[in-house]
């Protein structure tokens, strides 16, 4: 298996535990990355506030560019994914603004011919190497861990970009995700709302308030940890939640962990080695309860 | 005291219109409605608004003309030129408030053929014309100011002197009874589809506004005239809008044949509706359909154009019966749709009882006759409305208001209310009543009618009254009493039914949408008159009122 | 086939109301909705069950809930398809407004933000003898957007809302861009200055979130997010760029512009300005946390390979002269 690997810019930016955690487990999967040092950012949504047309010449470039190397886009990021599927969208439902986003690109050179089908490092797991191959290489499975998922609004909305009526095992892919590795859900209603990133700098009371209440809702319910597909919601949910608590009046603690984390922990990595001492809010708790040495 | 110079009793269309009118006269206007104005029925029309404007060389006595023949020569003549003369304005109007009416390449009004109408004069917005219409309509009530009772149900006329001055209503959403006085009222309560089984009409389309005014000595005029509606869907009876013959569908039979060359040849699929539902209903009925249906099929419009301008009724398809029309044709069958008959005004209005106006469907002015074409109803709600309003606030002028006990009024409308929700369980409940009624009406009132079936229905009509008077209410709260409204409809519904059912009897000739198997011909000599219902001791008395003549003599009604 | 429905009841005329459960099993038609459902309910078994609904197919807007734990319409909702492998399906009321009984909620918070848009055509300039002329391109955008029948599933699935009532909300937003974006509204050009000024203010565009959850609940394909990322458009090419969200924008677009990436450690204070001390100071906890745990972004902020292209990229799709 190999992907066109598109970290994005937070992965690498503020959340740089993930990248190479991100990394690190699809080498211990055997999918083969190879990245396009000349892809942009996708623009996350808050360019196409600007200029839409702009937001999808960009992405296009990037699919072009997976496209000259045969091979298809792995993202790790919710907000890639859902900016980059949307973008696919507009341009596949429409030959001519296709044809006119092409001519931006032939001034480089490229051409997008319509074949990208970008996935989440979570759907490829569900999907293409799947979950019964995955339970193999889990040798320490989270036995005991509560785990609450929280999907990121890119990655579940709105799902007729994202393919769900073809793929509707997307709906509930990281649940079953945390289950293979052993752990168990918690459910909260907050799952598939929104973490405030967006209006972060925008409207502080609104975005913290969100962090507090998805948060605090798992926490009550006994979770352990919350797990993300999202850089962008990791950063709200975990280095914003002092903040959030301190808005909310009370105690949280929960701390947040990136899918591939999970991952790496699952299979016997080093919480140092999925870097999850790099964390705001303290994984200690959650690296104790593992029983595993720190590393 | 709640008190206003005119209250419009219904918020759809013609409610809105009406207000809007008389706000605009300097009137003091209250609306009341019993769901929020954006929910009224006027949301359901799909097909479009007529009018001839003069600009692109069409001329509104042919639009009249194309009217007095859809209505089979029943329709008032006098009525029917006031409407069509006002069509291009209203119409501009509607554009001017914001309507985002369909447009051709020039950047005008678009049009598109409908039945009926030897030329395409239909203004248009995709298939959903009245939801683009009502909301408009909204828009421009919100600016105005009118006070607006919201989810409020009127129980009752309040009279003093035989002289109606006002209403007591019901605040659904605390159950308290309250009495608002006014000088003049107009109702504008729409039609009266659920007294049938099925029908395209929503469930609060219950005849209120026609029973209580018949109540208080209205005259109901031409209540036999029920448009069944050719294109309906079997099960739910939702509405398969005109708008797909418009642009070109077909009508077949089981085996693909385009029936309507027997029975229109010239018109075809765009004939005046009574004879189409009448065409389907003999193919039905000898053979040629496919579980009571036959076949509606767009499949040869393409893709592009359903996606434009159908896409709503596409979308009914599929969402409830699972069949899309660009690749399946549909079945369909006739269905109740739309009353002709109601209320009986002036073409201002105004009613037989003073102070008392009337528009849109619950009224009769006569503008549709026996038979309404398509796409004149958004048009007559929005005349007519505008009139009654002027009229009934020109009428406030000069007027006080009329005295009555309130507190003592609101006591007995109470107790009223509290007799039927005191009543005792007896094993009858209101939804069966309603589909003893429905069942009872679809079946002898419908497309095709005879002596025998019609008394029966009467007679059916005598027993449901009589359970009426004692059919308990599970519902024994306050807050939002959804099942007591239900029983308060039943018995407008039920007082509906028996003037249609007398009249239909009453009527021995065959004439738009009334077809008798027993008089299967039009009679100009002895039945070109309006059949008057009224309230009497036993019953609903008939008399007779003239129809106006004008410009046009009856002829044989071909298409 | 026998459905369950679970359903969230309230009654509000009990001592110390609270919200309860109540399940009904009924016999369906396969092609039944929802509301069809409900309606059999009500008539057949329980008639104390209170809801909105009216036309049966999706136009009134009266019957919108929880259906599953997500908003939408009762009439358009084929049961066969919401029920879990219990045949059970879980209707709640809509979300964000008060409850008023069982799946009856309280529509005055909808209702005052529609208000709150002057949510009717101002056009201006003198009005014409006839109509107005315009292209039908236009009116068949607008016609997307009118298609709205205020059902309130985008409100009651507002993820900005469910935390800050004062926020304007999807439904007036879309309403809001109808007028915005009808050439006849406004000046002669079809700007709508006072309104794209307004909508400008705190609550308004650009506290939306951007989570898609109106988009997917909007049963006539309104998109109302879809509008407020066109309103928050037309404002900046209006001139409107000095607000935070605008100028966020702008930020994000100049780094990418520049070197093909985020540069996640200048994006705040190019948002908030570079001299905005209060607002920067504000942030120093977290910038501070950040250093501590090795999270800092870069300060130099590396460029991708070929950045320039992307950069001609920009200049060319935003060359003035083209727009």
């Amino acid at each position: 298996m190999k992907y066109a690997f598109f970290p994005g810019c937070v992965s690498r930016g503020g959340c740089p535990e993930l990248y190479p955690a991100a990394k690190l487990i699809c080498e211990r999967l055997n999918i083969e990355l190879q990245e396009m040092p000349g892809a942009s950012c996708t623009g996350a949504g808050v360019l196409q506030e600007k200029n839409e047309f702009l937001g999808d010449a960009l992405n296009a470039r990037t699919f072009a560019m997976a496209e000259a190397l045969g091979i298809q886009i792995m993202t790790i990021c919710s907000t890639c994914q859902g900016v980059m599927s949307q973008a696919n969208r507009r341009m596949k439902k429409n030959p001519e603004y296709l044809s006119k986003i092409n001519v931006e690109l032939a001034e480089e050179g490229l051409e997008y011919k319509g074949t990208a089908d970008p996935k989440h490092l979570l759907w490829i797991i569900i999907e293409d190497y799947g979950l019964d191959k995955l339970e193999t290489l889990i040798t320490k499975p989270l036995a005991g861990i509560r785990l609450a998922p929280f999907y990121g609004c890119y990655l579940v909305r709105p799902t007729e970009a994202l393919d769900f009526a073809d793929n509707p095992e997307r709906l509930t892919s990281l649940e079953r995700l945390i289950e293979t590795l052993g752990a168990t859900v918690v459910d909260f209603s907050g799952k598939t709302r929104c973490c405030g990133f967006p209006i972060l700098t925008i409207n502080e009371k609104n975005s913290m308030a969100m962090v507090g209440k998805h948060t605090a809702e798992a926490k009550d319910l006994g979770a352990d940890a919350m797990i993300t597909p999202c850089p962008l919601c990791h950063l709200n949910l975990d280095a914003f939640q002092p903040r959030a608590s301190a808005q909310a009046q009370r105690s949280i603690d929960l701390p947040i962990i990136h899918m591939p984390q999970a991952i790496g922990l699952a299979m016997g990595i080093s919480p140092k080695d999925m870097g999850l001492q790099r964390h705001i809010v303290s994984t200690k708790p959650l690296i104790t309860k593992l029983g595993v040495p720190a590393g | 005291m709640l008190e206003h110079d005119v209250l419009v009793i219904g918020a759809g269309l013609a409610g809105m219109r009406a207000a809007i009118a008389a706000r605009a006269e300097g009137a003091s206007v209250a609306i009341i409605s019993k769901v929020h104005p954006v929910r009224s029925h006027s949301n359901a029309a799909q097909g479009g608004i007529n009018a001839a404007l003069t600009d692109r060389g069409d001329d509104w006595e042919d639009h009249a003309y194309d009217t007095v023949k859809g209505s089979d020569f029943l329709g008032d003549q006098d009525a029917i030129e006031v409407m069509c003369a006002s069509a291009g304005q209203a119409l501009i109007d509607m554009e001017h408030f914001g309507v985002t009416f369909n447009r051709d390449d020039e950047g005008k009004l678009g049009t598109r053929a409908f039945g009926g109408q030897r030329r395409a004069r239909t203004f248009f917005v995709g298939d959903f014309t009245g939801q683009a219409l009502l909301h408009v309509m909204f828009e421009q009530l919100i600016k105005s100011g009118v006070r607006r009772y919201e989810e409020w149900f009127v129980t009752a006329l309040i009279e003093e002197d035989g002289r109606v001055c006002g209403v007591t209503a019901l605040e659904i959403r605390t159950g308290q009874i309250y009495a608002i006085r006014a000088k003049t009222v107009i109702f504008c309560t729409g039609g009266l589809g659920r007294l049938f089984e099925p029908s395209t009409n929503a469930l609060i389309v219950t005849g209120d506004g026609m029973a209580l005014a018949y109540n208080a000595g209205a005259q109901l005029m031409d209540m036999e005239m029920v448009q069944y509606h050719p294109t309906t869907l079997a099960g739910s009876g939702v509405l398969i809008s005109e708008a797909a013959r418009g642009e070109g569908a077909y009508l077949l039979d089981k085996d693909g044949n385009r029936f309507m060359e027997k029975y229109a040849p010239n018109m075809m699929e765009l004939a005046s509706r009574d004879v189409v539902s009448r065409a389907e209903q003999t193919e039905i009925n000898a053979g040629n359909g496919v579980n009571d249906c036959v076949y509606l099929d767009c499949r040869h419009l393409g893709e592009a154009l359903i996606m434009e301008k159908l896409s709503q009724i596409r979308e009914i398809g599929i969402d409830l019966a699972g069949t899309d029309m660009i690749t399946d044709p549909i079945p369909i069958r006739p269905g109740m749709h739309y009353m002709m008959g109601g209320i009986k005004t002036n073409v201002d209005g105004l009613t037989n009882l003073p102070g008392v106006y009337a528009a849109g469907e619950c009224a009769c002015v006569s503008v549709h006759g026996g038979n309404r074409l398509g796409a004149n109803s958004l048009l007559d709600t929005i005349v007519f409305g505008q009139r009654s309003g002027v009229h009934a606030a020109q009428a406030c002028r000069g007027e006080e208001y009329i005295e009555f006990n309130v507190d003592e009024t609101v006591r007995q409308e109470q107790r009223r209310i509290q007799e039927v929700i005191d009543r005792p369980q007896n094993g009858d409940k209101v939804g069966s009543v309603r589909l003893g009624m429905g069942g009872s009406m679809n079946r002898n009132l419908a497309v095709y009618r005879n002596d025998a079936g019609m008394r029966e229905t009467i007679h059916d009509l005598q027993g449901l009254k009589e359970k009426y008077t004692k059919v308990p209410v599970d519902n024994k709260n306050k807050v939002f009493n959804t099942d007591l409204v239900f029983a308060l409809e039943l018995g407008f519904m039920l007082d509906c039914a028996e003037t249609i059912a007398v009249s239909a009897l009453e009527r021995k000739d065959s004439r738009g949408a009334q077809s008798r198997t027993d008089y299967p011909n039009r009679d100009d000599e002895n039945w070109m008159k309006h059949i008057v219902a009224s309230k009497g001791e036993e019953g609903p008395e008939i008399s007779f009122s003239p129809v106006s003549v004008t410009k046009w003599t009856p002829e044989e009604r071909k298409y | 086939m026998d459905v369950t429905f679970k359903i969230k009841r309230y009654d509000p005329e009990v001592e110390n109301p609270e919200s309860y459960w109540q399940d009904y099993t009924v016999t369906l038609d396969d092609s039944s909705t929802i509301l069809d459902g409900l309606i059999k309910i009500r008539e057949e078994v329980d008639g104390t069950l209170s809801l909105r609904c009216s036309c049966r197919s999706s136009i009134c807007g009266s019957c919108a809930m929880r259906i599953n734990g997500h908003a939408g319409l009762a009439c358009k909702t084929q049961a066969r398809l919401a029920t879990d492998e219990n045949n059970v399906i879980i209707l709640e009321p809509a979300g964000v407004m008060p409850v008023v009984k069982d799946l009856v909620v309280d529509f005055d918070i909808f209702w005052s933000k529609i208000m709150a848009v002057d949510p009717y055509l101002k056009p201006e300039g003198p009005e014409p003898e006839a109509e107005y002329i315009a292209s039908n391109e236009a009116m068949l955008h607008l016609s997307e957007v009118t298609a709205c029948i205020m059902c309130g599933s985008c409100v009651s699935d507002c993820t900005v809302m469910e935390v800050d009532p004062t926020f304007l909300g999807p439904a007036a937003l879309a309403k809001a861009y109808r007028f915005t974006a009808d050439p006849r509204d406004g000046d002669a050009k079809g700007l709508s200055r006072d309104r794209l000024e307004a909508l400008n203010e705190a609550s308004g565009m650009w506290d939306c979130t951007r989570c898609g959850e109106c988009v997917q609940a909007c049963p006539k394909g309104v998109a109302p997010m879809d509008r407020i990322m066109a309103l928050r458009e037309q404002a900046i090419n209006s001139g409107f760029d000095n607000t935070l969200g605008a100028r966020h924008a702008e930020a994000f677009a100049d780094s990418v512009e520049h070197s093909g990436q985020l540069d996640e450690l200048r994006l705040v204070p190019n948002t908030v300005g570079m001299t905005n001390l209060p607002v920067l100071l504000n942030m120093a906890p977290e910038a501070l946390r950040a250093f501590t745990h090795g999270k800092l972004p870069p300060i130099i902020h590396k460029k991708i390979e070929n950045a320039d292209r992307v950069k001609k990229l920009f200049r060319r799709v935003e060359d003035p002269d083209r727009k």
